[in-house]
């Protein structure tokens, strides 16, 4: 049901109007699902880590037969 | 404090430019990473990143802000008020959420587009970065989930914007009375 203003200004009770719930229910059920995923570890593996390549891979060279110092990543923006 | 016809419509601009700005620029990211996660070419990898970085750091983020901003002053400043219709709480809340999960890939997308440009990163690190598409369409869903709420408005008072309205029955009533 639709709560209108009309309903408020006639003093009518308060009732929850039926998409907020239904919105509430889809909210609740994703932020479980989110919450199983990152649990679990069926999403891999999240946060800072995982978008950052590993040491031994940012230094790896095109021609890994030269060594190549590590690369200094700087904060600069982008 | 309910602004002048004038200063809302400025306020209402600047709001409808900066939200549609930010759907659009999120759009534009999403293909830039569609194309990290189906691409394998080192050039086009690196230049994608390169963007990814420039349109999250100036484009999405100051659009974002600006929409946060100008939505709490059109809220505040008109009848709608921000704890009162249960479609301006939930677009309020989600674009604190959207902001929020914001903030912290736009650190990463930061590093990575760092890392990208670096040109002693070799090949093998450059495909190793991994594409943020779960996170650019999650927000892209929410922005629409918004956008729908303040296109269509659907009609619901919170607790707190029904007591407001009896209060103001209530006022009225007793004014009538009066006269």
């Amino acid at each position: 049901m639709l709560q209108t203003h009309d309903e408020a200004d006639r003093g009518l009770s308060y009732s929850t109007p039926r998409w907020v719930k239904v919105f509430g229910i889809i909210a609740f059920v994703l932020v479980l699902l989110i919450a199983l995923v990152l649990i679990t570890g069926l999403g891999g593996e999240h946060g800072p880590g995982r978008h950052t390549p590993s040491t031994e891979q940012a230094v790896e060279s095109n021609n890994p037969g030269i060594h190549t110092p590590p690369i200094e990543h700087s904060t600069q923006q982008p | 404090m309910i602004m002048t016809p004038g200063l809302r419509k400025f306020a209402l601009t600047i709001h409808i430019t900066s939200s549609v700005g930010w759907i659009g620029a999120v759009t534009a990211y999403l293909a830039l990473d569609v194309t990290v996660a189906t691409n394998q070419d080192i050039q086009t990898l690196r230049a994608a990143w390169m963007a990814m970085g420039w349109i999250t750091g100036f484009v999405i983020v100051p659009m974002a802000l600006i929409s946060l901003l100008t939505g709490l002053v059109m809220s505040l400043g008109t009848k709608w008020g921000l704890f009162q219709h249960y479609w301006v709480l939930i677009s309020f809340a989600l674009t604190i959420l959207a902001i929020l999960v914001l903030q912290s890939e736009t650190q990463l997308i930061s590093r990575m587009a760092t890392i990208a440009a670096d040109p002693t990163t070799s090949a093998n690190a450059l495909r190793a970065l991994p594409n943020t598409l779960v996170h650019s369409v999650g927000g892209a869903l929410v922005l629409l989930v918004i956008q729908v709420l303040n296109v269509y408005k659907p009609s619901g008072l919170t607790p707190y914007g029904w007591r407001k309205r009896q209060e103001q029955r209530l006022i009225r009533q007793s004014a009538d009375s009066k006269a």
